[in-house]
C-alpha cells in the first residue's frame, strides 16, 4: 500500500484538527453538496432560471434563514404529529364534535378544506419544482423543506377535518370541488397563477406575498376562528403548523431580499410583482373577510380589525418601511384595499348568501346579537349601508321567500370574483371595469385587475371563468341542478341553513344526549313534520 | 376479561370522502387513502404554464409512460407525511447512535488504512450522487401524474438529501470531525477518473425531460451503486477487518430494501396497464437499453478504484449484479442487450 490513510494524513498538519462549527457543519450537509455540472452546461441543467429577466450573480449570498438538518427535520416533525394525532383520535371518539359553538360554524372549514387545503397540495408539487430548478443549493434545500412540509399541512388538514365529514355536510367531495365550483375558481386560479409563472415570480407570489404578506390574513384567521369556536383539532393542526409556518415566513422574507439585493435591474421586476401580487392575494382573502365577519358563530375580530392589525400595523407599518432600502414601495392599489376594509365582507358575504343554493356550504341572515356585533365593528357603514340588506333578507326569508340569486353573475376576468364590487370610494357606484385584448371583450372589477390583465392579456385570456363554462355546456348541463350535480353537491350541502340536513342533525344528536325524559322520539317527529324551530321550541318547553 | 366504557354513539353520515366512497366502497378509508387519492387537480387549469406552452399544469404527457388510472398505483407502504417522518426518524436516530458508538471507540481510526482510504475515497464522494437524486426525485415529484406517484418521488427526494448528509457525517467522523475529507471527496466527485462516469451519467439523467425515464435511469445506477457499496463491499469490509463500514453502511442498505417496496410495484403497474402496457414495456425497455450499459461502466470505474484501494474484486461483483438486473426485465418480458456489450 502506498497510500496514506486520511486519518494520518489529516495529523501531518500541526497542531489539532479544526472541528467544524455549528454552521459550517450545517453547510457542510446542505449547500456543500453542490456541484457545477460539467457534462451539461448550467444552463441546460436550470433552464428555467433566466426567461424572468431576473439576474443572480452570486448565488451562495443565499442566506439560510434556518439550519435544520434532515435528521432534526425528522425528529422534529414526527414528536408534533404525534401529539397532533393523539389530539384528532381523542377528540373523534369523544364525539368532540358536539362540542363546536354551533353547526353552522363548520361552514368556514368547508370553505377551508376545498379552498385552501388544495393550495397546500399545489404548494407541495411545486416547491418541489423549485427544489429541482433553483441554481442555488441554499434556496432548493429550503424549497425542498417546504415542498414537503405543504405535503404535511395538506394531509394533516384533511385528517383534521375527516371526522367532521363523516357528520356534517359539505366536505364530502372538496378536491373535485377545488376544479369545478365557481367561488372555488377564486383561489385555484390565484394559485395557478402561480404555478404557471416563471420560478422567481412564483416565490414573490407564494413564498413571500403568500406566506408572508398576507398570510396573517389568509390563514391564521381559519385557526383563530377554529379556537374560538370549539374546534379543538383545527386549533391544534394550527398550533402544529405554526413553527412550519414561521420558517416559511421566514424564507419568503430572505427571498426577497436576496433577489434584491444580487442586482439593481431586479427591483423593478419585483416591484411588478410585488404589485400583481398584494392585488391578487388581496381579492383571495375576500373569502376569509367574508368569513370573519359572517361564518362564525362566535366571532374572533373582524374583518376591519384584522386588516388593521395584520395588514396595515404590521406590512404598511413594519415591512416596508424595510423594503424602501431596497428600493421596493408599497403596492399599487394599497389604498383601495384600505378603503374597503370597512366594506369588503359586506360586500362578498352577501354574495355567498345569494348564490349559496349552488356552493358546498350554506348561508343565514345574521341573528340580531350578530347584527349588533356588525354594527360596533362597523360604526361607519354597517347601519348606514349594509343593514337594511339583511333587515330585507329576514323578512322575505319569514314570508317563505328566501332569496336567492335567480341568474349568474358576471365574474371579473382575473380575481374571478363575481363583479359587485363598487367603485373605489363610492359605495353606491358598481364598478364596471373594461379591456380589450385581440378584438376581445373582457370584464374586470378594480382599477388592480385591470392593471393586472393589462401586463398579461394572453395569460389571463386562457382563464376558465365558471360562469363562461357554465353558458358554454361544459359544466353538466344547461339548468342549476344539472350544474349542481356535476358539483357533486348533496342534499344539505348547501342553501340556506336554518332546517338544513347539518342543523336538523346538530338538534336532535344535542337533544338526544341530554335527553333524560326520553323524549327523542316526539322531539324526532316534530323535526320532521314540522321543522327545526318547532322542535327547538318543544325542546326548550321540556 | 374487560370493562365496558359506556360511551355516545352517533352514526354517522357517511363513512369517508365522496371520491373514496366511489371508489373504494362506503367504508372508513385510511389516512393514507383520505390524505393521498385523486389529490391532485385533474381538470379546468386556468392557464398554461409558461415555461411549458405544450402541457398542462398537471399533465400524464410529461411522461410517456402512464396509467390509465393514475391511482391503479398506491405505495404498499402507505406512506402519508406522519408515517414516513416517523420512520426515518427512527432510522436517522439509529444511524445517529451507530455513528456515536463508532466515533466513541474509535473503530473508524482503528480500521485498516486501506479501508479508510475507500471510505475517503469511494464512499463520501457518493453524498454528491445522493444529492443529485434528490433533484432528480424533486423533479419527478412535480411533473409525475397523479398524487399516489408524486408522493412516492417527494419522500424519495427527502430521503436522499438525507442519505447524503448520513454519507457527509460518516465523512466528517473520519475527518475527525472536520470537513478535510468532505473537501477531498468533492475535488474526487468533480475530478477524478474513478468518479467521471458517475457524475456524468447523472447530470444527463437530470437533464432527460421525461420524469420517468429519468427515474428508470437513476434507478439503474442506484442498483449498481448499492451492489457495490451496500452489499459486496459490505461483506468484503467484515472481511478485511472493516467492521466500522458495514456498521454505518447497514443503515442505508436497509434503506434500499424499503426503498424497492415502493418503487418494484411501480414498474409492475405501468407493465400491467390495461391501455398503456405495451407502449410503456417498450419504453422503459429503451430506458434500460440505453442507461443500464452506461450505468454499468459509470459503476465499473468506482469498483476498479475500490479494488485498487482494498484488492477486492468488485468490478466481478458488479457485473454479476448488471446482469441480474438485465434479466429481470427480460423476465419482465422485454428485449434487453447484454450490458456489457456484444
Amino acid at each position: 500500500m502506498t497510500t496514506t490513510a486520511p486519518n494520518q494524513a489529516g495529523k501531518k498538519s500541526a497542531g489539532k484538527p479544526k472541528k467544524l462549527s455549528m454552521k459550517a457543519r450545517y453547510s457542510a450537509l446542505t449547500r456543500d453538496l453542490d456541484w457545477e455540472p460539467s457534462y451539461v452546461s448550467e444552463q441546460e441543467m436550470y433552464p428555467h432560471t433566466q426567461y424572468e429577466g431576473i439576474k443572480i450573480h452570486d448565488w451562495s449570498k443565499w442566506d439560510d434563514p434556518f439550519r435544520l438538518t434532515v435528521d432534526a427535520y425528522y425528529r422534529y416533525q414526527a414528536e408534533k404529529d404525534k401529539r397532533l394525532y393523539s389530539v384528532l383520535d381523542g377528540f373523534a371518539q369523544g364525539q368532540g364534535h358536539l362540542t363546536l359553538s354551533e353547526a353552522k360554524y363548520l361552514n368556514a372549514m368547508k370553505v377551508f378544506l376545498s379552498g385552501v387545503t388544495p393550495l397546500e397540495y399545489a404548494a407541495n408539487r411545486h416547491f418541489a419544482y423549485m427544489a429541482r430548478q433553483f441554481n442555488g443549493p441554499g434556496p432548493r434545500f429550503a424549497a425542498l423543506c417546504q415542498s414537503i412540509d405543504e405535503m404535511r399541512h395538506a394531509q394533516t388538514e384533511i385528517h383534521t377535518l375527516s371526522n367532521y365529514n363523516k357528520y356534517y355536510s359539505g366536505m364530502h367531495n372538496f378536491i373535485q370541488q377545488h376544479d369545478r365550483v365557481w367561488y372555488l375558481s377564486v383561489t385555484k386560479s390565484y394559485f395557478d397563477d402561480a404555478l404557471s409563472a416563471g420560478p422567481f415570480e412564483f416565490m414573490i407570489a407564494i413564498g413571500f406575498s403568500f406566506e408572508y404578506l398576507l398570510t396573517n390574513l389568509l390563514f391564521v384567521p381559519f385557526m383563530s376562528a377554529a379556537s374560538f369556536n370549539g374546534d379543538l383539532p383545527t386549533m391544534t393542526f394550527g398550533f402544529s403548523a405554526q413553527s412550519d409556518e414561521s420558517r416559511h415566513m421566514t424564507l419568503g422574507l430572505e427571498v426577497i431580499k436576496f433577489i434584491l439585493e444580487q442586482d439593481e435591474a431586479n427591483v423593478p421586476i419585483v416591484q411588478e410583482w410585488v404589485d400583481k401580487w398584494f392585488w391578487r392575494g388581496y381579492r383571495v382573502t375576500g373569502i376569509v373577510a367574508q368569513m370573519l365577519d359572517y361564518q362564525l358563530p362566535r366571532p374572533v375580530m373582524s374583518w376591519k380589525e384584522a386588516f388593521e392589525l395584520y395588514f396595515e400595523q404590521q406590512m404598511m407599518g413594519g415591512l416596508f418601511p424595510d423594503l424602501a432600502l431596497y428600493g421596493i414601495r408599497p403596492p399599487k392599489h394599497v389604498e383601495q384595499a384600505i378603503w374597503e376594509k370597512d366594506h369588503l365582507s359586506h360586500w362578498l358575504h352577501d354574495t355567498f348568501y345569494q348564490f349559496s343554493h349552488a356552493a358546498n356550504f350554506t348561508t343565514t341572515v345574521p341573528d340580531e346579537e350578530h347584527m349588533e356585533w356588525l354594527s360596533q365593528a362597523y360604526p361607519d357603514t354597517f347601519d348606514e349601508l349594509y343593514r337594511d340588506k339583511w333587515e330585507e333578507m329576514r323578512k322575505l326569508d319569514e314570508e317563505g321567500k328566501r332569496f336567492t340569486y335567480p341568474g349568474l353573475p358576471q365574474l371579473c376576468q382575473v380575481c374571478q370574483i363575481p363583479m359587485t364590487f363598487p367603485q373605489h370610494g363610492n359605495p353606491h357606484l358598481k364598478a364596471q371595469f373594461t379591456s380589450e385584448y385581440e378584438g376581445e371583450h373582457f370584464n374586470l372589477c378594480s382599477d388592480g385587475c385591470k392593471w393586472i390583465f393589462e401586463r398579461e392579456p394572453e395569460k389571463y385570456r386562457q382563464a376558465w371563468l365558471p360562469v363562461h363554462q357554465i353558458y358554454q355546456g361544459n359544466c353538466g348541463g344547461p339548468t342549476i341542478p344539472d350544474v349542481l350535480k356535476w358539483y357533486g353537491v348533496q342534499e344539505g350541502d348547501n342553501g340556506e341553513y336554518v332546517g338544513s340536513v347539518d342543523q336538523k342533525n346538530w338538534v336532535r344528536w344535542h337533544h338526544q344526549i341530554e335527553d333524560k325524559l326520553g323524549t327523542s322520539s316526539e322531539i324526532e317527529e316534530t323535526l320532521e313534520a314540522e321543522g327545526v324551530h318547532a322542535a327547538v321550541k318543544k325542546i326548550e318547553e321540556a | 376479561m374487560q370493562y365496558e366504557l359506556k360511551t355516545q354513539v352517533i352514526e354517522p353520515l357517511r363513512q369517508t370522502f365522496t371520491p373514496l366512497i366511489e371508489r373504494y366502497g362506503n367504508k372508513p378509508a385510511t389516512r393514507y387513502q383520505e390524505g393521498t387519492i385523486g389529490l391532485q387537480p385533474v381538470e379546468n387549469f386556468h392557464y398554461r404554464p409558461t415555461w411549458d406552452s405544450e402541457r398542462e399544469l398537471y399533465d400524464p404527457n410529461y411522461s410517456a409512460l402512464k396509467l390509465t388510472d393514475p391511482y391503479s398505483y398506491t405505495d404498499p407502504r402507505q406512506y402519508y407525511y406522519t408515517p414516513y417522518v416517523t420512520n426515518r426518524a427512527a432510522m436517522h436516530d439509529a444511524f445517529g447512535k451507530t455513528l456515536d458508538y463508532v466515533t466513541n471507540h474509535g473503530l473508524l481510526e482503528r480500521t485498516p488504512a486501506d479501508w479508510q482510504q475507500l471510505i475517503a475515497e469511494v464512499i463520501i464522494p457518493l453524498r454528491h450522487y445522493e444529492s443529485g437524486a434528490q433533484m432528480l426525485y424533486s423533479n419527478a415529484c412535480r411533473f409525475s401524474y397523479g398524487a399516489t406517484i408524486a408522493q412516492c418521488c417527494g419522500y424519495e427526494s427527502f430521503d436522499r438529501i438525507g442519505n447524503a448528509q448520513l454519507i457527509s457525517r460518516v465523512g466528517i467522523a473520519l475527518g475527525q470531525q472536520t470537513a478535510d475529507i468532505l473537501k477531498a471527496a468533492k475535488a474526487l466527485w468533480i475530478g477524478a477518473p474513478s468518479m467521471q462516469g458517475l457524475r456524468s451519467v447523472e447530470e444527463r439523467l437530470l437533464v432527460e425531460q421525461d420524469w420517468a425515464v429519468g427515474v428508470i435511469g437513476l434507478d439503474l445506477v442506484d442498483e449498481l451503486v448499492d451492489a457495490l457499496v451496500y452489499r459486496y463491499l459490505d461483506e468484503e469490509a467484515i472481511l478485511g477487518g472493516a467492521g466500522a463500514y458495514s456498521l454505518l453502511a447497514q443503515h442505508i442498505g436497509t434503506w434500499w430494501t424499503e426503498h424497492r417496496k415502493w418503487l418494484d410495484p411501480l414498474y409492475k403497474e405501468w407493465i400491467a396497464d390495461e391501455q398503456y402496457g405495451a407502449a410503456n414495456t417498450a419504453s422503459i425497455e429503451a430506458a434500460v437499453n440505453t442507461w443500464l450499459p452506461q450505468a454499468l461502466a459509470a459503476v465499473k470505474l468506482i469498483a476498479s478504484r475500490a479494488d485498487e484501494l482494498a484488492g477486492t474484486a468488485s468490478i466481478a461483483a458488479v457485473e454479476e449484479h448488471a446482469v441480474a438486473v438485465a434479466d429481470r426485465f427480460r423476465g419482465l418480458g422485454m428485449d434487453i442487450t447484454d450490458p456489457m456489450g456484444a
